[in-house]
């Protein structure tokens, strides 16, 4: 009641700040937070969890201590009409203990902050190396044939959007861009690190535990540029194993006489000069190359070879699995993470109305500059996908290949 | 009834008609009679607005009208203003029938010299006190005049600059500017210590040099630039790709071409050459144990590779991307495809960027590089 009744007693301007305050404070918590710099997930991370914690501390301190001397010094030497008072100048005491303490604070807070930066460019104990490379809109993930990466890769692996990775491992991302500059963070696992056209820049990552870590292009670099995600899947060593072994596995083509055979073709004839599915043969037995570079301005598209094994597609912005089964892969005991992932997207599971409405019309569902005849200064060269102006029934054929791809 | 100033007027008109008269009946010339008319029309006009304000003066007995008589009111300062409007409203007209950029000048001299005078009109009816107005349009013109006279001031003197480096020669650039600048410093060094020097003087020097510096900077502007030869780079050779990538000979390119700090800092790969004529290959992070002869490379990606030389002769590297199709005349023919960098001298470096769109397996026997010359020298490129 008390409570109350002092609640009813403050000023209209006093209680209208407060509610300003507390709404300000309750939109910075979210239950579905993916994507939380406070929430570490590795060490890398904790590294930076463990320097901006004091920091925030300090400034947090400074900060109402500097604010509570301007408020008070305003209400309490505010004009009421009295003399001016004695004019005086200068207080060396006062001055230099308010030059050394910022300097000393600064000090205090530059040793720890050089030491974490040092600590997290450090790549000599690099486990496991992947290649990044940000075009618009979406992420290409490469693993170039190495004997790291837990028992060694044999052959390149190229895939999109997700990056798989094993757990407990220092993984060391090798960036850059084909087109602008775009900025890779998996808050959960380090900080940002932009990627740009002719440079390659790195960034370590390490998960403790199986899960997917989100991410978002953090630079601004384009009409979709809000619709540039990627993920980090860390699966355990034995689970990442068993990815590694699908991605290298030969490609099987769909049985004769059924949709995904005829998705195939279909595949060929209308797919097949942007995305690359390795081992793909056309009727001649020659294998079917995509040249990107001839069509697209960043000279790639996503590699669809095992499409069905990643959960996400276009820039990992739509799920491939219907909501029920996404929640089964995300929300799963880290123990069981990993068989869940690498179930890929079984045909109940599969979100075809999304998927279905980007072989419709890209364009439509994600913003491109996608008409070439307005991209003069591309050479008429497309900025992500067209409108391929596909029939129902090759949209049909097209999922159902695609479904096959796991 | 005449006022004293429109008797001049008057007897004026009179006698041009006069004289209109005159030659019109003794001489045979139109265009003199004419003149004389118009003489006459043009002073009679004159004369009637004289008498019609009667010179402007008031009566003595109207004592209230003489603080509003025309007269009595200040006259404008002195104005440079309407000429420059003047001579844009000139140069544009001329720029509308013969280039565009006489156009655009003309219309810039126009709008500066119509600001300036609006700027200085309205200021010159705030008061009657010549100073106070003066003050006034410099509140109101000075924070746009200093900022734009000194971006055009100095765009000016750096043009002048430009144009004559362009003109001399390089090493005669290189040996004028170090003169001059020398030139410049004494004189500094001078005007600090002797402050008497800090005078007229001092600004008339710089004023001189200034003017000199557009002098010169317009004599060689139309004088025009040096013969500068544009060398092509080794990719821009690429037409003869087979040729001189798979030679250890001199071809004429610039090795300076792909040098920049940007393209060789954070280079996707450094490729070597040893002593022993061995090729290996450097990434950012540790090397992919297992893997030291085969690099790979992000495909439709600008590769920035640096070739360093550690051998003991001049080599470059090649490399060698299977084959591409050549068009012709005729028609079409596979030939191979090869980019290479130009020699590099022993311990030097060069920037060479790749960007491959087609995968490696593309080319029958994959692609690698290699220098040329050095039979041990091969690296296998993946891209995947």
């Amino acid at each position: 009641m008390q409570s109350a009744s002092t609640f009813k007693n403050m000023s209209r301007r006093v209680r209208i700040g407060l509610a300003v305050g507390l709404a300000a404070v309750v939109a910075g918590c979210a239950q579905d937070a993916p994507q939380d710099t406070w929430d570490p997930a590795g060490r890398n991370a904790q590294m930076i969890h463990d320097l901006q914690w004091p920091v925030f501390a300090i400034a947090g301190v400074v900060g109402v201590i500097v604010l509570s001397v301007v408020a008070y010094v305003i209400v309490k030497f505010r004009d009421r009409g009295q003399a001016m008072p004695e004019q005086t100048h200068g207080k060396p005491a006062l001055e230099i203990a308010l030059t050394i303490l910022p300097a000393l604070i600064l000090i205090g807070v530059a040793i720890p902050t050089v030491g974490t930066l040092m600590a997290l460019n450090e790549t000599d104990d690099t486990e496991c190396v992947v290649n990044v490379t940000g075009q618009q809109w979406w992420w290409e993930i490469d693993y170039p044939a190495q004997d790291g990466c837990g028992e060694g890769i044999s052959a390149p692996i190229v895939t999109s959007g997700q990056m798989i990775i094993p757990t407990d491992t220092n993984v060391l991302v090798r960036g850059t861009s084909r087109d602008v500059i775009h900025s890779w963070w998996i808050p959960r696992l380090n900080g940002k690190r932009d990627m740009v056209p002719g440079r390659v820049h790195t960034v370590r990552l390490q998960a403790d535990e199986p899960g997917i870590y989100a991410g978002q292009c953090t630079e601004f670099c384009g009409l979709s540029h809000a619709n540039m995600r990627m993920e980090v899947v860390a699966l355990d060593p034995a689970d990442f194993e068993a990815w590694k072994a699908k991605q290298l596995s030969e490609y099987e083509a769909p049985e004769p006489d059924t949709l995904a055979a005829a998705g195939e073709a279909t595949y060929i004839a209308q797919c097949s000069r942007c995305h690359q599915v390795d081992g793909l043969e056309d009727a001649e037995g020659d294998p079917v190359i995509a040249r990107p570079d001839l069509q697209v301005y960043s000279g790639a598209a996503p590699n669809l070879t095992w499409f069905m094994t990643r959960n996400t597609f276009a820039g990992a912005t739509w799920d491939l699995l219907i909501p029920e089964c996404r929640a089964a892969v995300w929300e799963a005991p880290p123990g069981e993470f990993g068989e869940r992932y690498l179930e890929g997207v079984p045909e109940d599971c599969l979100n075809s109305v999304d998927l279905r409405e980007w072989l419709r019309n890209a364009p439509a569902k994600k913003p491109m500059y996608a008409d070439p005849e307005q991209l003069e200064e591309t050479d008429g060269l497309v900025r992500g996908m067209p409108n391929l102006a596909l029939s129902e029934d090759q949209i049909d054929e097209l999922v159902a290949y695609l479904l096959d791809r796991q | 009834m005449f006022t004293t100033g429109s008797k001049l007027l008057v007897g004026s008109a009179v006698l041009a008609t006069l004289a209109a008269i005159a030659y019109g009946v003794t001489q045979d010339g139109v265009m003199g009679t004419v003149g004389l008319v118009s003489a006459a029309v043009a002073l009679s006009f004159l004369a009637g607005v004289n008498l019609f304000t009667r010179d402007a003066n008031v009566w003595a007995e109207e004592i209230s009208s003489v603080e509003s008589a025309p007269a009595a009111a200040p006259a404008p300062a002195d104005s440079i203003w309407s000429m420059v409007f003047a001579l844009g409203a000139v140069v544009l007209t001329i720029g509308l029938v013969t280039y565009q950029a006489v156009f655009v000048i003309g219309l810039v001299v126009l709008l500066i010299g119509g600001a300036e005078w609006t700027a200085q009109a309205w200021a010159e009816r705030a008061s009657a006190e010549a100073s106070y107005n003066s003050t006034v349009r410099s509140r109101i013109a000075n924070p746009l005049e200093f900022p734009v006279g000194a971006a055009v001031g100095i765009g000016i003197v750096v043009y002048a600059f430009s144009r004559i480096m362009l003109w001399l020669s390089k090493t005669n650039t290189v040996i004028a500017f170090s003169v001059l600048g020398t030139v410049i410093l004494a004189f500094a060094f001078v005007v600090a210590y002797k402050p008497s020097l800090r005078s007229k003087t001092t600004g008339g020097i710089v004023a001189v040099g200034v003017l000199a510096l557009i002098a010169g900077g317009a004599a060689a502007g139309f004088d025009g630039e040096r013969d500068i030869h544009v060398y092509e780079t080794t990719e821009g050779l690429q037409e003869e790709g087979a040729e001189i990538c798979t030679s250890p000979e001199v071809f004429e390119a610039d090795e300076k071409a792909s040098q920049s700090v940007a393209a060789s800092a954070a280079a996707a790969a450094t490729i070597t050459l040893s002593e022993e004529g061995e090729l290996s290959y450097d990434v950012p992070g540790p090397i992919e144990a297992g893997a030291e002869d085969v690099l790979t490379l992000p495909r439709s990606n600008p590769n920035n590779i640096i070739f360093v030389n550690e051998s003991s002769e001049e080599r470059r590297l090649s490399v060698d991307l299977g084959t591409r199709v050549e068009e012709l005349d005729e028609g079409e023919r596979e030939v191979p495809n090869l980019v290479c960098t130009t020699l590099v001298e022993e311990g030097g470096e060069q920037n060479i960027t790749l960007t491959i769109g087609a995968p490696s397996i593309t080319a029958e026997d994959g692609y690698f590089f290699f220098v040329p010359g050095v039979e041990s020298a091969r690296l296998n490129l993946v891209v995947p």
